[in-house]
């Protein structure tokens, strides 16, 4: 991916629409990513935010509505082309397979490959190892299944995809729920690295300070439905309590669609 | 210790197989004074190779987390088919084997189908197959045997004609003991090129030895089996060389190749593997082709083992398939289990038919006991499991 202008937006969904036999899960969702931005996406369990970045992650197809990465209209069908568009997700479930070691799951589904073709472990195990150090300089043990690992360990793996694929955008969905203090401060410290160096994050949260501590704009859905969208430094966290419990719009400041000095 | 040695709790469990495997001979050996001759050596080594080279399909097939009981029954239809074509349309058996092949592919096209892209379970796709096929074996022939005589063909079967002999047999030992040598010392150079931590010298080469003398002494042993009216030695049996091919072909694309990390990771964790991009509709067809292809080769050796193909070929041989893959460590929930692995469990099944028959033990008795042993071993595998933390249940 080119470096992208900062004042347009890295990843922009519109009016997008999923329904689940009668349910409808997203109705009319619009929502932008600018470069080095962190926006939040609040709600209910059941609000829809999974299933929008679930969208956008090509886990399931979108029903109708428009993505555009780079300001190009993407077609996003099935998590490679998300993958292929610079788009990593770290999902809440962490998406590892157990019974594979920290280098299999790190390289899954986009192995590196000798020239004959077959897998290049010696090369995936040293990428995994430096990617690895990294983000923690104490997780060594990258050759035993990551069923035996702890869950700050398993976190590390699961980043470690979106850091060694250079993503230029990052969904991240809890990345932080079954954390301890020590792992939430590298998350956040990872974030804010990332958020530097020009990725623009989803980061997906029920946690105030979180969402308080990182994000740049923060987006509230209910019911499928997006609430309202403001800059984060603009509301408060009852109105935004308010947002997420009775769908309760804030009027006390305008809405906001584009980053602090991007192109709003 | 196990740490430094990086042997994985697998490696470990193989081991232990491979113990029991030795005590059961001894201990049949023991009883009977003649488990341990190059003769029932060299019948056993023939027997399990149809059951094995299934198995190392079927092993496959439940790390993805499906089974496939159908295998039997299309093996039989595929045997029958291939036999009539000889016999009763003179075709040769090249071509025949070929149609076997495809008939077989075609038959894991349908049922492959239905359990990746419509997600029937695999378990009632390949009941209704178990039951289909073993009619169409009925029907091909309209139930009559179809004897084969083509000596050729006859040699894939092992038998009299069918094996290497004693030059040859040394020749490829010699020279696969060498390949397992070279790329011993191959991997220990490129993982420190890599800068990964060795094994110890010693435990490496230890073990590189090892394999190789276990390989030479089996073909020293398919060597000293000399018929009386023949005073050659016999060396490898064909099937067991088809055998051996098969393994190595399907432990080669399950350990180094995408598609085979793919199995794996399917069995690990089916929605992991979806939100990662794996195609696994797709991989999971492949490998019910896959294992097609096994069925197929498995009976050419059953059909020219038999001199003929009846259609009760192959009947009940998926349980045998499916214990020998589980006896080999290969835990039904998925995600776990090697070829090596079915390697080791077709050979318990077999030693323990084999010594038990030595015996004289009755057919009863012995479906009794192969039939419990089979409960022993997914006991172990449970607490062994539960023992190496890979489950907490």
């Amino acid at each position: 991916m080119s470096s992208p202008d900062a004042s347009s937006p890295l990843i922009e969904m519109r009016n997008i629409y999923k329904a689940f036999g009668g349910l409808h899960a997203v109705e009319n969702v619009s929502l932008a990513v600018y470069p080095g931005e962190v926006v939040a996406l609040l709600g209910h369990n059941g609000a829809g935010k999974s299933t929008l970045m679930k969208m956008l992650a090509g886990a399931y197809p979108i029903d109708s509505g428009e993505v555009r990465v780079g300001g190009k209209a993407a077609a996003i069908e099935n998590p490679a082309d998300s993958q292929r568009l610079g788009i990593e997700t770290i999902y809440q479930t962490l998406a590892l397979a157990d019974n594979l070691d920290s280098v299999a799951n790190l390289f899954l589904g986009r192995e590196l490959t000798t020239r004959w073709g077959t897998l290049d472990e010696y090369a995936m195990e040293k990428a995994a190892r430096d990617v690895i150090h990294r983000l923690n300089p104490n997780f060594t043990n990258i050759r035993v299944p990551v069923r035996s690992l702890s869950g700050g360990q398993r976190q590390v793996v699961a980043i470690s995809r979106a850091l060694y694929f250079n993503a230029s955008a990052l969904i991240m969905d809890e990345p932080c729920a079954a954390l301890g203090p020590e792992e939430t401060r590298m998350v956040h410290d990872l974030v804010r690295k990332l958020k530097a160096g020009g990725v623009g994050i989803f980061l997906i949260s029920h946690d105030m300070p979180d969402v308080f501590g990182l994000s740049d704009r923060l987006s509230v859905m209910k019911n499928g439905r997006t609430v309202g969208t403001y800059r984060t430094a603009d509301v408060t966290e009852d109105e935004v309590l308010g947002m997420i419990i009775a769908g309760k719009k804030v009027t006390r400041v305008g809405e906001c669609f584009a980053p602090p000095g991007g192109a709003a | 210790m196990l740490n430094r040695l990086q042997i994985s709790a697998l490696d470990l469990r193989l081991s232990i197989m491979a113990g029991v495997l030795v005590a059961m001979a001894l201990v049949f050996h023991a009883f009977t004074g003649n488990f341990l001759t190059p003769e029932n050596l060299y019948n056993i080594a023939q027997q399990t190779a149809v059951v094995g080279i299934v198995a190392a399909g079927v092993a496959l097939i439940i790390v993805a987390r499906q089974i496939d009981l159908s295998v039997g029954s299309v093996l039989g239809v595929v045997g029958v088919l291939i036999a009539f074509l000889m016999y009763s349309k003179g075709w040769h058996w090249a071509p025949a084997c070929i149609a076997g092949l495809a008939v077989s592919l075609v038959i894991a096209l349908y049922q492959g189908s239905l359990v990746a892209y419509l997600g029937v379970p695999s378990f009632v796709v390949t009941l209704g197959g178990l039951m289909s096929f073993r009619g169409a074996a009925f029907l091909i022939a309209d139930g009559k045997t179809q004897p084969v005589s083509d000596p050729t063909f006859l040699m894939f079967g092992g038998g009299l004609d069918g094996s290497l002999g004693p030059a040859a047999s040394w020749a490829l030992g010699l020279t696969f003991g060498v390949l397992m040598a070279w790329n011993t010392v191959s991997r220990r150079r490129r993982a420190h090129a890599h800068g990964s931590v060795l094994r110890p010298l010693w435990f490496d080469a230890g073990l590189a030895l090892f394999f190789i003398l276990v390989l030479l002494a089996f073909v020293a042993t398919m060597n000293a089996y000399v018929l009386a009216d023949k005073g050659v030695g016999q060396g490898i049996p064909i099937p067991v060389l088809i055998w051996g091919v098969v393994v190595m072909c399907l432990a080669f694309i399950a350990n180094r190749t995408r598609f085979g990390r793919y199995v794996y990771a399917i069995g690990g964790n089916p929605d992991a593997a979806l939100l990662v991009g794996i195609p696994v509709k797709w991989v999971t067809l492949k490998l019910f082709l896959l294992l097609a292809a096994m069925v197929a080769v498995a009976s050419v050796v059953q059909v020219s083992r038999l001199n003929a193909g009846t259609n009760s070929l192959g009947t009940s041989m998926e349980l045998y398939v499916i214990a020998a893959a589980v006896i080999g460590g290969v835990a039904l929930s998925g995600g776990s289990g090697t070829v090596l692995g079915s390697v080791l469990g077709a050979l318990i099944v077999q030693f323990l038919e084999s010594g038990l028959l030595l015996l004289d033990v009755s057919i009863g008795y012995r479906m009794v006991i192969i039939g419990q042993v089979l409960i022993v071993a997914v006991v172990f595998d449970v607490l062994y499991r539960r023992a190496s933390g890979e489950r907490t249940t």
